[in-house]
């Protein structure tokens, strides 16, 4: 009977054994952690929001993606392109594919910012003491997001009626599991804009005006003042580019140049001038300016080279006709993005004192001697180099945007349909500014996951 | 099962109570060739089989027999059965040696099985079969040698990963590479590079220690390893010592490859005339977008052609003199790659302990510029009787190998993508002296590209692969017929890549002062197997053989890496140096599987077979309630030959007929799927953050495949002529999916069991001797035909990596989906697109568009061939063999994902274009397939059918000629064997593919979904090596 023995004692022990092997079968990630346990404290939000910002600096968003794109539909006599990438190529000739991984990006790295920033805002009852401040800038990353996305995705304010044409879907919930809601539609034109002036709004009046490198007060006001002025909704656009301006927080840069620092490929801080910029270090963000504007001898593809006849275009004395120079090939470049882990612009004080005059002028003020106007663009000609204008028209103002902002900000495109009515379009590049080809198309891949969803006019169905 | 057991134990003492009384039979064992004494063969009586011994080292053997036993059965593998009457106490046995009978035993899951007595499908190559083939992985040798064994490299580069498709492609997001089991331990299959594209852990098993590979491609199998078995498995068994005088071969071989096949781009002359032309066909539209600065369209003319002849100029090396160089730059992606090898092996034993040491030293260069592979192993394997009842043995695989890789081919640095640069060109800068492009001088667009004759030599990296596979294992004789077997092993690799770009690559680099990674990674993969195997014979007629067990898998990974930026000089290379870290990562994962499983074979009267398995997996992959799989299988055979009303047929020597149906399983690659998580990997400006990074799934359940198999088995006049045919049908459901789920959540997919898949085929097994005689010529052909269909996905269309492949309901895996080609309009050259808007009948709309928006995706060709097959010829007359290899795919396109930029007209840019591009539309009424180049325009770029080709191809494989030295003359110099040989792959090769070579599949833009894409991808090699084998 011993044989049998040694069957009972394998029986026993294979037991033993399988019911410890049993337990290892709970296996747990290293590096991430469950949903359920990721926000519970207000360290949790306060490091939720800065995951919003990581997400927010994305190569196709605001690594640079949501301007360089929007100029790259606009600016075919401005600069020649030379690249081979044919998402951007398609972009140039204004003939984008509904499967262009660029605009797909642009679409997913938004949502990724939204969806991070509504995990701040439906968590901020955890924030404690940071609560308004991390409500601020949730708000203003969502609010300034969903702008962008509703100038690409969406057609213009002007362009129609805006109550009626769709932008993008609103989502502001936090997802935790996909559901019969996650299956959204379409917002209009006009909601998105109302959703961003709300969040917008409520940054502004959240944040405090001092936040280091993260957005504050005055961000979220400078934001507000470029979307009243898309809109055309110049008395805001007034009323917040001098929120910004008489805050006194900021100065312009002595030298036009010096707001665009280059030194030598390590991070540098904000200038003065700027309000509000996107950080990249080499460790974390991605600078899509650097890639496509700069040459090769700073980092970048070099696929844009500058047309003679924009710089032929600045005043003879214009001193920020400096900042286009050739490279070690004779290529004409913009050199204010040669900085490859350099931060990208969002907005500086030049530009609201632009707004702030454009939309004075539009609202019927002066230009003349002692006027707000007057001043401000004296402020911009003199860094210049430039002498005053002593009556300021709307088409100076016009011309100090394009030779004070050129390439920074999409403004090619936008400029072009905000100053556009139906019966009188911009013409941009072969297309007018209404042209239905100037308006991303919502990406394929999207609309195969989301029934809900209608591609925009212009693209067909599929 | 306990109760079961007891009753088994009791009959089998019944057996032998009733052999008690006996008496005593001695004798001796000799091979019937040579006289030599056989060790190890079992003598047992016949009809009893159970009552037996084995012959002793010279050959003797003592056995008792009951006073009933009329005859004794000697059987030993490789030699021919022999059944001899009981004539007095003395009976020797003269065997023939019998080379067919060497597969007589079949290596399965957790055991062996008579080839006789299987069910399943299984394909066997023996060691013999691949041996010397100048390869670095046992992947590539297997190639063609089995019929639905699909097997792939990416490219012509050393060392990195090559896809083994068993029966079709099994899953979407699962595990696709078949299982591999060497001698009975799982063999991690992970990717473990962190830098540029996989490399392949199975190129750091030295395949000259391997006996025989076993491919198990049905459910009846390859259900007993259950999880992951979907997609096959091969079990591999390595050389053991044999009984007897100690044996050593001692083999070595050099040789050189160069590429497979060259393409043939742009001449000087040729260029610039094209470039010109893009200038010309660009001027009208440049007029068009920019009428301010370009009143006419001859303003824009002279400002283009002004812009192109600067470029002429510029690509020149500065020279106005344009046409003082014609450089073929694809030439310069190439060189001419030596390569050796070096084999030492010892084995032997005595009937108790038997070893088998082997040593490997490969060094082999790659045919691309920069790209080496070296392989240092060594292998013990030791096998003892410690007692009657106990056997225990180690497995040891120790592998050092060394690869000098490549940027992967999407980099402007890989060698191939040299072919764009202009042929105006000068390899050597005349300024300067040194390569173009080499800075100090012009850093950013001369050449047109990146140069990557730069990286060699600037740049590199090196990859050391530390790889240990150690077993132990023991079998326990519990009772007669009873055994338990158990083993434990490790499966280690340390792979270290160590990468380093200085500050002459800066252009592809963008790092001014240089920049390097160094990353490690650990995989620890301890398994352990523990089973009971009873055999017996039931009466006269049957025999029962049953396995049952558990096993349990932990499979570790630890990853760490660090780059670093800012050296102080050229001659610093390792981070140490850096004065920027500018990333650094250290993650770990793991994952752990525990099993049971169990088989039954019964067996009556050799004629009617049955088998039974089943194996539950328990997998950490999914949350606590969807935990277990269960995964069963039953197959039948049914020896025809065996049966009278056949045995008349006398030239019928074998027939066979199997059929079985199981479930296997898949649970994925990739762990924690089922939960939502939150990553730190989100940090800001130096800041910490986190971010949502995946959206769970707690219902995540095992995929699984219902596979059927019908097989034939036969042979005709005795056995010369015999093969197997099988139709199989797997069919997947519930799989593992990457789901698209609207990137409004913030997420991008979420896995989830969806769809339903199959693949279906016949696969032809046909051997033949055709001559025996003095002159020997053997002929094994095989062919498979798969159809792989995806029924089911819910609507769902996935994107592969490439521009064309996609999955697609009602369509095969990986299909190219996308516009479809139309040629050029007469009138204006503008590429044309077909619609292919659906028509009010249904019916696709034919016509044709320059709108590539305004054109419909459509299906455009498979990716995965359907057909492929190789044939084997081996002759040998005297002491010369010869054999050669030939093998065939078909079916499948080929997309050149690299098309838009160097068969693109000129429209796209500088980049030399392929030789077909000179057929352009030139003038209104040229009929062409090429539209008018128009540069930077893109004219006819966008990614559709005009870049898909067909990639059906057959190639000679292996050529192998060699000569053994007769036995007479080596015996006087103390020499056993000694032959030479000389053998050639990949020598010639049919197709109508344009590219470099249709076997590819751009390491980059490889998948379970994205295949068949070429981008720039290096050809196979073309490799003659010369070789001897000498044995002591």
């Amino acid at each position: 009977m011993k044989r049998y023995n040694k069957i009972y004692i394998t029986a026993l022990s294979t037991l033993l054994i399988l019911s410890a092997c049993n337990k290892q079968l709970d296996q747990k990630p290293y590096q991430s952690i469950d949903q359920a346990s990721a926000i519970l404290t207000a360290q949790d939000v306060q490091v939720t929001l800065v995951g919003a910002y990581n997400r927010a600096v994305l190569a196709d968003l605001y690594g640079g993606g949501v301007y360089i794109y929007a100029d790259m539909m606009a600016s075919q006599t401005v600069y020649d392109w030379r690249g081979t990438f044919q998402t951007q190529t398609d972009m140039v000739n204004q003939a984008i594919t509904i499967d262009n991984g660029s605009v797909n990006g642009t679409w997913y790295d938004g949502y990724q910012v939204i969806n991070a920033t509504n995990n701040v805002l439906a968590n901020l009852s955890k924030a404690g003491s940071a609560a308004a401040r991390s409500e601020g800038e949730a708000k203003f990353l969502r609010g300034m997001t969903y702008f962008d996305l509703a100038r690409l995705f969406g057609r213009d304010w002007n362009d129609g009626d805006p109550a009626s044409n769709l932008a993008v879907p609103i989502i502001l919930t936090p997802t935790t599991s996909v559901t019969n809601d996650s299956y959204v539609k379409r917002a209009t034109v006009a909601a998105v804009y109302a959703q961003a002036i709300s969040d917008l709004k409520d940054a502004e009046a959240k944040l405090p005006a001092s936040n280091t490198f993260y957005a504050n007060k005055y961000s979220a006001a400078a934001i507000l003042a470029r979307l009243y002025l898309q809109k055309g909704d110049y008395q805001n656009a007034i009323i917040e580019a001098s929120n910004v301006i008489s805050s006194g927080a900021f100065q312009l840069n002595a030298n036009y140049a010096d707001e665009f620092p280059y030194p030598g490929q390590i991070h540098s801080d904000n200038t003065s001038e700027d309000i509000f910029m996107m950080q990249v270090t080499p460790q974390q963000g991605f600078n899509t300016m650097n890639e496509f504007y700069a040459s090769a001898d700073n980092a970048g593809r070099g696929d844009i080279v500058i047309k003679d006849s924009f710089v032929a275009g600045f005043e003879k004395d214009d001193l920020r006709r400096g900042i286009y120079q050739p490279d070690s090939d004779g290529n004409l470049r913009v050199d204010k993005f040669d900085n490859v882990d350099g931060n990208v612009h969002i907005i500086r004080l030049a530009e609201l004192y632009l707004i702030r005059a454009e939309a004075s002028l539009r609202l019927g003020q002066s230009g003349g001697p002692l006027s707000m106007v007057h001043d401000d663009i004296k402020l911009i000609r003199d860094r210049a180099g430039l002498p005053e204008k002593t009556t300021v028209t709307i088409d100076d103002v016009m011309s100090e945007r394009v030779h004070e902002l050129a390439f920074e900000g999409g403004f090619f495109l936008y400029d072009a349909k905000r100053t556009s009515t139906a019966a009188n379009q911009v013409s941009v590049g072969a297309l007018t500014a209404f042209s239905p080809k100037l308006v991303f198309p919502i990406p394929q891949i999207e609309l195969n996951a989301n029934k809900n969803l209608v591609q925009n006019p212009g693209y067909g169905t599929n | 099962m306990k109760k079961k057991l007891h009753i088994l134990f009791v009959l089998s003492f019944c057996f032998s109570f009733a052999f008690a009384q006996s008496r005593v039979i001695k004798g001796k064992v000799t091979d019937q060739k040579d006289g030599l004494p056989l060790p190890g063969v079992t003598v047992s009586v016949k009809g009893a089989p159970s009552a037996g011994t084995q012959t002793d080292l010279n050959g003797l053997y003592t056995l008792t027999v009951p006073d009933a036993a009329k005859a004794l059965v000697f059987r030993y593998i490789g030699y021919k059965e022999a059944d001899l009457p009981i004539t007095g106490s003395t009976l020797n046995a003269s065997l023939e040696y019998d080379p067919k009978q060497l597969t007589e035993v079949v290596v399965v899951g957790y055991g062996t099985q008579k080839r006789s007595s299987i069910t399943g499908a299984i394909s066997s190559v023996s060691a013999k079969d691949i041996a010397n083939t100048p390869v670095t992985t046992f992947e590539q040798a297997l190639q063609g040698k089995t019929a639905g064994v699909n097997i792939q490299a990416n490219n012509g580069k050393l060392g990195q990963g090559i896809s083994i498709r068993v029966r079709g492609v099994a899953s979407i997001n699962g595990d696709n590479q078949p299982l591999v089991v060497m001698d009975g331990i799982v063999i991690s299959q992970d990717n473990l590079s962190g830098l540029t594209a996989a490399t392949d852990p199975l190129a750091d098993i030295n395949f000259n220690d391997i006996e025989s590979f076993e491919v198990l491609k049905d459910a009846s199998a390859s259900a007993i390893y259950g999880s992951r078995a979907s997609a096959g498995v091969i079990l591999i068994t390595t050389k053991k010592g044999k009984a007897g005088t100690a044996k050593v071969d001692l083999s070595a071989s050099y040789g050189f490859s160069g590429p497979s096949r060259h393409r043939q781009f742009l001449n000087t002359t040729q260029w610039l005339a094209m470039e010109e032309r893009a200038a010309v066909g660009a001027a009208p539209f440049d007029q068009a977008s920019d009428p301010a600065d370009f009143p006419t369209v001859a303003d824009a003319l002279a400002a283009d052609k002004a812009y192109v002849e600067g470029k002429f100029t510029q690509y020149s090396a500065g020279s106005t003199n344009w046409t003082a160089n014609n450089t073929n730059w694809e030439k310069q992606a190439f060189q001419t790659a030596p390569q050796q090898q070096y084999d030492l092996n010892f084995s032997g034993g005595t009937d108790k302990t038997t070893y088998y040491f082997g040593g490997q030293a490969l060094n082999q260069t790659g045919i691309l510029k920069g790209n080496a592979f070296q392989r240092y192993s060594g292998r013990v394997n030791v096998d003892s009787k410690i007692s009657k009842i106990l056997e225990v043995g180690a497995n040891l695989n120790f592998a050092h190998v060394y690869n000098e890789r490549l940027a992967n081919d999407d980099g402007f640095n890989t060698p191939l993508q040299i072919v764009a640069l202009s042929p105006v060109t000068p390899v050597i800068d005349p300024r300067s002296g040194l390569i173009s492009g080499t800075p100090p001088g012009s850093s950013s667009s001369f050449p047109v590209y990146y140069n990557p004759l730069i990286s060699v030599g600037n740049e590199y990296t090196h990859t050391n692969i530390y790889h240990t596979i150690g077993t132990m294992f023991g079998n326990l004789q519990i009772i007669k017929n009873l055994t338990w077997h158990s083993d434990f092993g490790i499966d280690q690799t340390n792979q270290n890549e160590d990468s380093y770009a200085n500050s002459l690559t800066y252009r592809n680099t963008s790092t001014k002062t240089g920049s390097g990674t160094n990353a490690e990674a650990i995989q620890v993969h301890f398994t352990t197997n523990h089973y009971l195997t009873y055999k017996s014979t039931i009466g006269t007629k049957s025999t029962l053989d049953a396995t049952g067990g558990f096993s349990y898998e932990n499979n570790h990974f630890t990853n760490n890496s660090v780059s670093g930026q800012q050296f102080p000089s050229d001659a610093y290379r390792t981070i140490a140096s850096a004065a920027l870290i500018n990333a650094g990562t250290s993650t770990q994962s793991a994952g752990v599987l525990v099993s049971y499983f169990g088989r039954a074979n019964y067996a009556y009267d050799n004629k009617y077979l049955l088998s039974v398995s089943a194996r539950t997996d328990g997998s950490s992959n999914f949350g606590a309630n969807n935990r277990y799989g269960y995964f069963p299988a039953g197959s039948i055979g049914w020896v025809l030959s065996q049966e009278n009303f056949l045995k008349s047929f006398q030239s019928l020597s074998n027939l066979k007929l199997r059929v079985s149906y199981g479930l296997t399983g898949d649970a994925g690659k990739d762990y924690y799927r089922p939960l939502g998580l939150f990553t730190g990997t989100a940090g800001y400006n130096g800041v910490a953050g986190q971010r949502y990074s995946q959206i769970g799934n707690p219902n995540l359940k095992w995929e699984k495949t219902l596979q059927t198999d019908i097989g034939l088995d036969w042979g005709f006049f005795n056995n010369r002529l015999s093969g197997s045919l099988d139709y199989y049908n797997k069919s997947v459901d519930g799989m593992l999916l990457d789901v698209n789920i609207p990137e409004t959540t913030g997420i991008a997919f979420q896995r989830q069991n969806l769809g339903k898949m199959y693949n279906r085929g016949f696969e032809a097994l046909i051997t033949s001797e055709n001559f025996v005689g003095k002159f020997k010529w053997s002929t094994s052909f095989n062919v498979a035909y798969n159809k792989n269909k995806v029924t089911y996905l819910d609507g769902q269309q996935i994107k592969g990596l490439g521009d064309l492949n996609y999955v697609i309901e009602g369509q095969q895996i990986g299909v190219f989906y996308g516009r479809e080609y139309a040629g050029v309009n007469p009138a204006n050259g503008d590429a044309l697109y077909y619609l292919n808007t659906k028509n009010s009948d249904g019916t696709l709309n034919k016509g044709t568009t320059n709108d590539f928006n305004a054109a419909q995706n459509t299906v455009l060709g498979n990716a995965q061939p359907n057909i492929t097959g190789g044939i084997t010829n081996n002759f040998s007359f005297k002491g010369f063999d010869l054999s050669f290899s030939f093998y065939g795919s078909f079916g499948n396109k080929i997309y050149n994902g690299g098309g838009q930029y160097m068969s693109a007209e000129a429209s796209n840019g500088f980049d030399n274009q392929t030789i077909d591009q000179l057929n352009y539309w030139n003038k209104p009424g040229d009929i062409t397939n090429i539209p008018e180049p128009r540069l930077f325009y893109a004219n006819g770029t966008g990614a559709s059918s005009r870049y898909l080709e067909t990639g059906n191809y057959i190639r000679l494989k292996q050529a192998t000629f060699g000569y053994t030295f007769p036995k007479a003359l080596l015996s006087k110099v103390g020499i056993d064997k000694l032959r030479i040989y000389v053998n050639g792959s990949n020598l010639f090769l049919i197709t109508k593919y344009k590219g470099w070579d249709p076997e590819v599949s751009s390491d980059f833009l490889s998948d379970n979904i994205t295949m068949s894409n070429d981008f720039y991808s290096a050809p196979q090699p073309r490799t003659i090596v010369f070789g001897l084998n000498v044995g002591f």
